[in-house]
C-alpha cells in the first residue's frame, strides 16, 4: 500500500470479498528531507496507507527494505545511465523488490497472496493487460517470476481507473481525490540528473563534458555529461540545423552524444537481453507478436528473428521512432504478456532472419 | 484474532492506572485553574501543583525545588545535555561524555552540543551492554570535561549501567552527571541522596501515568540554561502554563511505583525467567541479548539464527503478540539497532531481535502462550529461511 488510491482500492476490494488482509507499505529509501507529496515513502504517504488500514480495520506495517532497494534497483539506476543507457527503475523494483523480496516476507506470514494496485490482470495463471488501455502497466511487470503469477492478486486491474476512483469515493476512502504520480518515486522534482550526481563521483565519464557529433562524425558542438541526454530528446542541442536535432545513440566510449534528423530515430528492429518469459511455451522464431518498447507507446507487430538463452532479436513490420537501449521491450499476444526484456540496441534496417 | 492480545510492550508505553486517572479527574474538571492565577481557581490549581512537585521530590530523594515538569523524558534528556552543556560551555569546558547505546534523546542532543562546539566522547560498551568502567576513569577526567550523561537501565536490554560510580567519577572530575532513568524508575531506586547525579530525567507514562509528563530533577547548586522562553514557571527552567492535571497523575503513579517496586521487581523476574527458559529450552541457539549482565527484569530481548525482527513481529503481531525490535523509527519501519551494535553483536543477529518487555499487563498465562507461540513463528520463519 503505497498510499495510494489503486492501493487502497485493491487493499478495500479485497476486505469486501472476505479475504484476510494485511497492509503493508515498503520503505524504500530515504532521501534526507522528506518531501510532502511524494508517490511513495514518504512520511506522508505512510501515514495514509496507514490511516486506509485502519478504516478498513486490517492490520498495517511498514517494511524496511532500503538496503535491497539500494542494492536491487537504485545502482543499477545509476549504473545504466553511466552506461549510456535509460533504464526504468520500476521495472526492477517490481521484479526484485515487490514480488520477490515482499512475497519471502508474504511467506514468512503465512499469506499465500500478495496483491498490488497495478493496473493488469492475472487469469489462468497469465498475466494480462488491465481493462484500462490508458493505465496498462504489464509494460513493468514483465519481469516477475512466471511462478509468482499464481500468487498475484490485481484487483484494479479489471477496473478503469475512473472506476477505481469512483469505488475510492464510495468507500469514503482518504485517498480518493489523490493525485495521479507518474514519476520515479525516488527522483526528487523529476530531475534525475540530481540522483546521479548524488551517487557517482564528479568526474564520472558519464556527467563531464563532452562532444555533440553528428551520424557522419562532425562535431557540432559540446554537451556537460552524456547522461544528461537520452535517446529521442531535442531539448539541450544546438540550433542552427536545416531540419531539428535529436539524440539518436549516447556512445560511452568517446562520451559522444551523437545526434540526428527525426528520421535516423526510426527503427525496425531490436536486440534484447535478460529476457523473462511469462508464457509456458517459450514463442520460437518466427512467432508474431505484438511489440511495446516505451511505456504508453503504441503496440507495434513484429515477428522474433532469433532466441539464444535470455536474448532475443526482433524484426518490427512498422518503424518506431527512438528506440532506447536500457528501456524495456514487452511482447504481447493480444491481451497476453508473453514476456519482454532489456532493448540492447535498436535496429536501423530491417533486421532479417539468419539462415 | 480468536484469543486476547497480549502485550509485551511495556518498555514502549503502559496504560494510565485507574488510581492515577481517578487522581487527575478533578483537574479535567471543576479544579480547572491556571496555577498562575491570582484568584480561587488559579489558588487551587497552584495548590495542587505544589504538593505534586513536593511528592515527586519526595520520591526522588530531593527537595520541591529541585524538581521541574517536563513533557516527558525526550525534553528532560534535552534539558540536561543542552541546558546543562550551554553553561559550561560559557565556562570553557569542552568534553560532552556519553555512551553509544542511550536512548535517542540523548543521542542526538549530543550531537546538537557538538555542532555548538563540543566534543563529544564516547564510553566503550562491552559485550555484556555495560558501561565499561575501565574507560570511563579514563575518559572522566578533570580538564576540559563539562557533562556525562549515561542512562540508567536501557531500554532495549534492561542492562543497569553503574551509575553510581559514573556519577562519582564525573563529580570528581568537577563534571555535572546526569542520568536518562526512564526505564529505572520504578525498577531500581532513584534516590538523590544516596548518589550524586545533578540531573535525572523520569517519564511519566513507563509507570502508569499519561503521556506528555516528566519529572526532571536538577540538583541545587547545578546551573541549566532554560530551552523555552516564556514566562517564569518552574522557576523559568520550563516557561509555560503547567500540566496541572498530569503532575498530579505523575506523583501519584511514582509514589505507587515506588510502593510496589520490589513486589514488581519479583513478579516481573519471575515471569522473564520462565519465558526466556522457555525459550531457550526450545530455541537453545537463541541469544539473549544481556544475559551476562545485571538486568532489569521486565525487558527480555532476544536474537534467533535465521530469522528476522521485521517478518517475526509482523507474525507476532498478527497472533495477538505485541514486542518490538527495540528502536523503531518515525515511519514504524524497523531500522537495525545501534545498541546491539555497540555491544558488538553481528548485524545479521541484531537485525533478528526481539524486544519483550513485561508490566503491569502480563500474566503468567501470557508467558505460557508466547513460550508456545514464538518458537513455533521461528522454527516456521527458519524453515522457510533454509527452503529459500
Amino acid at each position: 500500500m503505497s498510499g495510494g488510491v489503486d492501493s487502497s482500492v485493491a487493499a478495500a476490494l479485497l476486505v469486501r470479498a472476505g479475504h484476510d488482509v494485511v497492509g503493508v507499505t515498503m520503505k524504500l529509501f530515504h532521501d534526507g528531507g522528506e518531501t510532502p507529496d511524494r508517490p511513495c515513502c514518504s512520511l506522508d504517504s505512510v501515514n495514509d496507507a496507514r490511516r486506509v488500514a485502519e478504516s478498513l480495520g486490517i492490520p498495517h506495517y511498514v517494511l524496511n527494505l532500503q538496503d535491497a532497494f539500494g542494492r536491487d534497483v537504485l545502482q543499477e539506476f545509476v549504473a545504466e545511465y553511466a552506461a549510456g543507457r535509460t533504464p526504468i527503475p520500476c521495472v526492477r523494483c517490481n521484479t526484485f523488490t515487490k514480488f520477490r523480496d515482499l512475497l519471502h516476507t508474504a511467506d514468512r506470514i503465512e499469506a499465500p497472496f500478495i496483491a498490488t494496485g497495478h493496473y493488469a490482470r492475472v487469469a489462468d495463471g497469465r498475466l494480462l493487460r488491465g481493462v484500462d488501455d490508458q493505465k496498462d502497466q504489464t509494460y513493468f511487470l514483465w519481469g516477475i517470476e512466471r511462478a509468482v503469477l499464481d500468487r498475484m492478486l490485481l484487483p484494479v486491474g479489471a477496473m478503469t481507473k475512473a472506476e477505481t476512483r469512483e469505488m475510492a469515493r464510495e468507500l469514503g476512502l482518504l485517498t480518493a481525490e489523490k493525485a495521479e504520480s507518474q514519476e520515479i518515486c525516488f527522483v526528487p522534482d523529476g530531475d534525475y540528473v540530481k540522483v546521479l550526481e548524488r551517487e557517482l563521483p564528479a568526474d564520472a565519464p558519464a556527467l563531464v563534458p563532452g562532444p555533440i557529433v553528428t551520424l557522419d562524425g562532425t562535431v557540432v558542438g559540446t554537451h556537460d555529461g552524456f547522461a544528461r541526454y537520452t535517446v529521442g530528446q531535442r531539448r539541450g542541442l544546438p540550433g542552427g540545423h536545416n531540419e531539428p536535432l535529436f539524440v539518436v545513440a549516447l556512445r560511452p566510449e568517446d562520451r559522444a552524444v551523437v545526434v540526428g534528423p527525426r528520421d535516423a530515430l526510426l527503427g525496425r528492429g531490436l536486440v534484447a537481453r535478460g529476457v523473462n518469459w511469462l508464457v509456458g511455451e517459450v514463442p520460437g522464431v518466427g512467432t508474431p507478436l505484438r511489440v511495446r518498447i516505451r511505456h504508453r507507446a503504441a503496440l507495434v507487430p513484429g515477428t522474433l528473428l532469433r532466441v539464444e538463452g535470455d536474448e532475443v532479436e526482433v524484426a518490427l513490420d512498422t518503424p518506431v521512432q527512438a528506440i532506447t537501449p536500457g528501456q524495456s521491450v514487452v511482447f504481447y499476444d493480444g491481451d497476453v504478456v508473453l514476456g519482454g526484456g532489456v532493448i540492447e540496441r535498436g535496429k536501423r534496417a530491417l533486421p532479417v532472419r539468419a539462415a | 484474532m480468536s484469543r486476547d492480545p497480549i502485550y509485551l510492550d511495556h518498555a514502549a508505553t503502559t496504560p494510565v492506572r485507574s488510581e492515577v486517572f481517578e487522581a487527575m479527574a478533578p483537574f479535567f474538571g471543576p479544579r480547572f485553574g491556571n496555577p498562575s492565577s491570582t484568584h480561587r481557581w488559579g489558588r487551587e490549581a497552584r495548590a495542587a501543583l505544589d504538593e505534586a512537585r513536593e511528592r515527586v521530590a519526595q520520591c526522588l530523594g530531593a527537595a520541591p525545588d529541585e524538581v521541574c515538569f517536563t513533557s516527558g523524558g525526550t525534553e528532560g534528556d534535552n534539558l540536561a545535555v543542552l541546558g546543562g552543556w550551554r553553561i559550561l560551555k560559557a565556562q570553557g569546558k569542552k568534553a560532552v561524555v556519553t555512551s553509544p547505546i542511550e536512548h535517542k534523546a540523548v543521542l542526538q542532543a549530543v550531537h546538537q552540543a557538538a555542532k555548538e562546539g563540543a566534543e563529544e566522547r564516547l564510553l566503550r560498551v562491552d559485550a555484556t551492554g555495560t558501561v565499561a568502567l575501565d574507560d570511563a576513569r579514563a575518559k572522566l577526567t578533570p580538564g576540559d570535561l563539562a557533562l556525562c550523561s549515561v542512562m540508567w537501565i536501557n531500554n532495549e536490554t534492561g542492562v543497569i549501567q553503574p551509575i553510581a560510580e559514573l556519577a562519582e567519577l564525573t563529580k570528581a572530575a568537577g563534571a555535572v552527571f546526569h542520568t536518562d532513568a526512564v526505564q529505572a524508575f520504578g525498577k531500581v531506586e532513584v534516590d538523590a541522596r544516596k548518589i550524586p547525579f545533578d540531573f535525572v530525567a523520569v517519564s511519566g507514562h513507563k509507570i502508569g501515568a499519561p503521556k506528555g509528563i516528566g519529572a526532571f530533577f536538577i540538583r541545587r547548586g547545578t546551573a541549566l540554561e532554560p530551552l523555552f522562553f516564556g514566562g517564569s514557571q518552574d522557576r523559568g527552567r520550563r516557561p509555560g502554563t503547567e500540566n496541572v492535571a498530569s503532575a498530579v497523575g505523575l506523583a501519584r503513579a511514582m509514589e505507587l511505583a515506588i510502593a510496589e517496586r520490589e513486589a514488581h521487581w519479583r513478579e516481573l523476574e519471575a515471569l522473564r525467567n520462565e519465558l526466556q527458559a522457555a525459550i531457550v529450552a526450545k530455541i537453545p541457539d537463541a541469544t539473549i541479548h544481556g544475559r551476562d549482565a545485571k538486568r532489569a527484569p521486565h525487558i527480555l530481548n532476544v536474537s534467533v539464527p535465521g530469522t528476522d525482527s521485521e517478518s517475526l513481529l509482523m507474525a507476532l503481531d498478527l497472533q495477538g503478540i505485541a514486542a518490538s525490535s527495540g528502536s523503531a523509527c518515525q515511519s514504524g519501519s524497523v531500522t537495525p539497532s545501534h545498541v546491539l551494535s555497540a555491544m558488538g553483536v553481528r548485524a545479521e543477529l541484531a537485525n533478528a531481535a526481539i524486544r519483550m518487555s513485561l508490566g503491569s499487563l502480563s500474566t503468567p498465562a501470557d508467558v505460557a502462550r508466547v513460550a508456545e507461540v514464538f518458537p513455533s513463528l521461528v522454527a516456521k520463519a527458519r524453515g522457510l529461511a533454509s527452503v529459500g
